[in-house]
């Protein structure tokens, strides 16, 4: 068990559009400045998945014809992929990579392009403005966390439905279509999600859960050591602060006003 | 003309009077308040140009824009041009309207436009170009356009006609499949020698850039190279099909990198398939700009203007005498000395760094970081720019973050390897000039565009009296 924590980046030629690598230096820094050595492994377009030699997977995002061109080789990963999610493997989906773990995309035209079918869950690209712009949310299902919101950017034309719990609810943006007030997915160890920026340097909640659950996986408990994030939460209050959303819940602002006109 | 639209003319003189009289410069409100009055004007206005010549793509528009402005336009055959980046719709107008008499007529006939790639949808119906320059295709700005794929179907609607020559670079892929549209490509590209003491290949970069045309556009296959210059600009050629970087009309290479005695040597062929020299003719060009991107830029203007008929030695008389635009590489020499330039996606920010690199004085950087509809809204960006090779090779850098977006700057640079007490956020683009800086080490100023202009008259002032108008300005 004396390998390093190894992280799956998969098809980084491809699936590279909203700086994914910045999740990845994300979640390497948090490890080593601990004493934790962790390695990422790009798996290109046709290449083998070794599941029993990694502990997390990463699919970022990439624009229509690449992402569709990731869909004509999927099956081959499917039932490895299948088993990882089953076993509790943490998983991180941004973007195009979110809605490659559904059933099926529908494009404009009508045309589907299946996914991966880790989770049921399917996209449509439905008519209108391109879902575009910062974004918060608070995040319920993630339990322990310093901080209950999530914030970055999201660009999306597909509209996304599922059962499961989402990631969060949205507090300010579009979210997962715009209608439901839900943006993203959390099934086991599997987030799915719009959000990107990327998604963990202002988050280093969530980057630091998902170390935490890779380090499960492996068989290792200890919790994480604190870190000194005052830059990241700086970043990250930054955002709530544009969106006007302040740093107490709802239910502590929600007070009734003493001034009567 | 309806009377509508000289109602709009007019409000619009009425209005740049108005600023004039207050003081304020030529902005882009009196092009706005036309539009209000009347929404059809910019295709009233473009629909009266003779010759139009449009300059488009990624990086390098306004550089390129200005140079072969200085090569076009003379007293004898005046060109119409849209300075300083203001390449939107409200921009062009602008232009067009200072032109444009009480009677509604445009009395400039020539016009070279700067044209930003989402506004060639407006543009075009009104008016095709005689010749479309288009710089380079990279990752820019993705959530204004969606994503690069549309951008690429954008200017190939712009590309498309038969009476368009399309100005384009070979070395770029993408350039290279939207050129397939256009019945008769001219393609620029750089040209090193074989030879092993090259010089003039500046700088070839690492492997960790974002390469956006590294797929064929034919097949999709991966593209080999055989020599990258920088993003995916290279020599390459697709392993499975016919797709290669084609023929060049127009070779340029760079003699005495960096030094003021730096020329663009253009080997121009004649317009055949034929790669030998037929009736091929040599010339060198005097280059006034830092870095292999500018160098690219040169070329383009040049290739341009030799396509549109100007001699060699107009050209070379031109580029000796041109002013670089506002904020790329602008020096404001003092103490300290400050070095302003513009950064507004990956491979742009790659080549400044580079060449900030090159520097090898200890320095500051000061990154001014805005997310305006203009910078782009998404920041993402800034984790695509290779900032782990320049912190690596620039030890001992202070740095500091301003702009509406200064803590994911500085968020960036401390994931980048600097030292978290080494990053210094202040709150506004004044305060800049308040760090402490005892040693008057240089500063770089690396800025998004919202905030360019108010940073060239801040450093301006900041300068000390004996030093003031020395800055290099495009006035």
């Amino acid at each position: 068990m004396n390998r390093p924590l190894r992280v799956a980046h998969l098809f980084p030629e491809l699936l590279n559009l909203y700086a994914d690598r910045g999740n990845l230096a994300v979640l390497r820094a948090r490890a080593v400045v601990r004493g934790i050595d962790l390695e990422v492994v790009p798996i290109r377009l046709g290449e083998p998945l070794n599941l029993a030699e990694l502990d997390m997977v990463l699919l970022g995002g990439g624009s229509d014809k690449e992402q569709m061109q990731v869909a004509s080789m999927l099956p081959q990963y499917q039932s490895d992929l299948h088993y990882a999610v089953e076993a509790g493997m943490p998983m991180l989906a941004v973007c195009g990579g979110y809605q490659l773990l559904g059933d099926y995309y529908e494009t404009l035209g009508g045309d589907l392009v299946k996914g991966l079918r880790l989770v049921e869950m399917y996209t449509k690209a439905e008519p209108g403005t391109r879902l575009v712009g910062n974004i918060a949310i608070e995040c319920s299902s993630i339990p322990g966390v310093v901080r209950q919101t999530v914030v970055g950017f999201e660009n999306h034309q597909g509209r996304t439905y599922h059962p499961y719990l989402p990631l969060g609810k949205v507090l300010s943006g579009y979210g997962n279509n715009g209608r439901d007030g839900l943006e993203g997915l959390h099934h086991l160890g599997v987030i799915g999600t719009y959000i990107h920026g990327p998604l963990l340097p202002k988050n280093p909640h969530l980057a630091d859960y998902l170390l935490t659950k890779a380090r499960a996986f492996r068989g290792v408990q200890e919790p994480l050591v604190e870190l000194d994030d005052t830059l990241e939460w700086r970043a990250h209050e930054h955002v709530l602060q544009m969106l006007g959303i302040s740093k107490t819940t709802p239910a502590e602002t929600s007070q009734p006003s003493e001034s009567l006109a | 003309m309806s009377f509508r639209a000289l109602l709009a003319v007019w409000m619009s003189k009425f209005v740049t009077i108005g600023l004039k009289i207050m003081g304020r410069g030529a902005t882009s409100l009196p092009g706005v308040i036309a539009q209000r009055v009347y929404l059809l004007l910019p295709d009233r206005l473009l629909r009266q140009i003779d010759t139009c010549v449009i300059v488009t793509g990624t990086n390098g528009k306004t550089t390129t824009t200005e140079l072969l402005y200085a090569m076009l336009h003379s007293d004898d055959e005046p060109w119409l041009v849209n300075r300083g980046g203001a390449n939107l719709i409200q921009g062009i107008l602008a232009t067009l309207l200072q032109k444009t008499n009480w009677r509604g007529r445009l009395t400039v006939k020539r016009v070279l436009l700067e044209v930003d790639e989402a506004t060639m949808r407006l543009v075009l119906p009104s008016i095709r170009p005689q010749v479309l320059v288009l710089t380079n295709v990279l990752r820019d700005q993705l959530d204004r356009y969606g994503e690069i794929d549309q951008t690429i179907m954008l200017l190939r609607n712009a590309a498309w006609g038969a009476d368009t020559t399309l100005v384009t670079n070979a070395d770029d892929p993408l350039c290279v499949a939207i050129s397939s549209i256009n019945q008769k490509p001219v393609f620029f590209g750089y040209a090193p020698m074989e030879s092993t003491d090259e010089t003039s290949v500046v700088d070839l970069v690492s492997g960790n850039q974002v390469r956006d045309g590294a797929f064929c556009e034919k097949c999709g296959a991966l593209l080999s190279y055989e020599r990258y210059f920088y993003g995916q600009m290279g020599i390459y050629a697709c392993p499975e099909c016919s797709f290669k970087r084609p023929e060049l009309s127009f070779a340029g290479r760079v003699l005495d990198a960096g030094t003021a005695a730096s020329q663009l040597c253009v080997n121009e062929y004649a317009a055949t398939q034929d790669w030998r020299p037929s009736e091929d003719r040599e010339f060198l060009v005097p280059n006034p700009l830092k870095g292999l991107y500018n160098a690219y830029n040169l070329l383009a203007a040049t290739s341009a203007a030799r396509t549109l008929g100007v001699s060699p030695s107009r050209i070379a008389e031109a580029s000796k005498r041109f002013i670089q635009p506002l904020g790329r590489m602008q020096v404001f020499p003092g103490h300290p000395e400050r070095i302003l330039s513009l950064i507004k996606n990956p491979t742009g920010a790659d080549s400044v760094l580079s060449t900030v690199a090159q520097d090898a004085r200890e320095k500051m950087v000061c990154f001014v970081i805005n997310d305006n509809f203009a910078d782009g809204r998404d920041v993402s960006w800034l984790w695509d720019v290779d900032l782990e090779v320049f912190v690596e090779n620039s030890p001992s850098t202070r740095y500091v973050c301003a702009g509406t977006r200064a803590a994911d700057m500085a968020l960036r640079l401390a994931y980048a390897g600097v030292d978290r007490l080494d990053i210094k956020i202040v709150d506004d683009t004044e305060a800049l000039l308040l760090v402490g800086n005892e040693e008057a080490l240089p500063v770089y100023v690396l800025s998004t565009y919202t905030a360019l202009h108010p940073l060239v008259s801040l450093l301006t002032h900041a300068q000390p009296k004996e030093f003031r108008g020395k800055a290099v300005s495009a006035s």
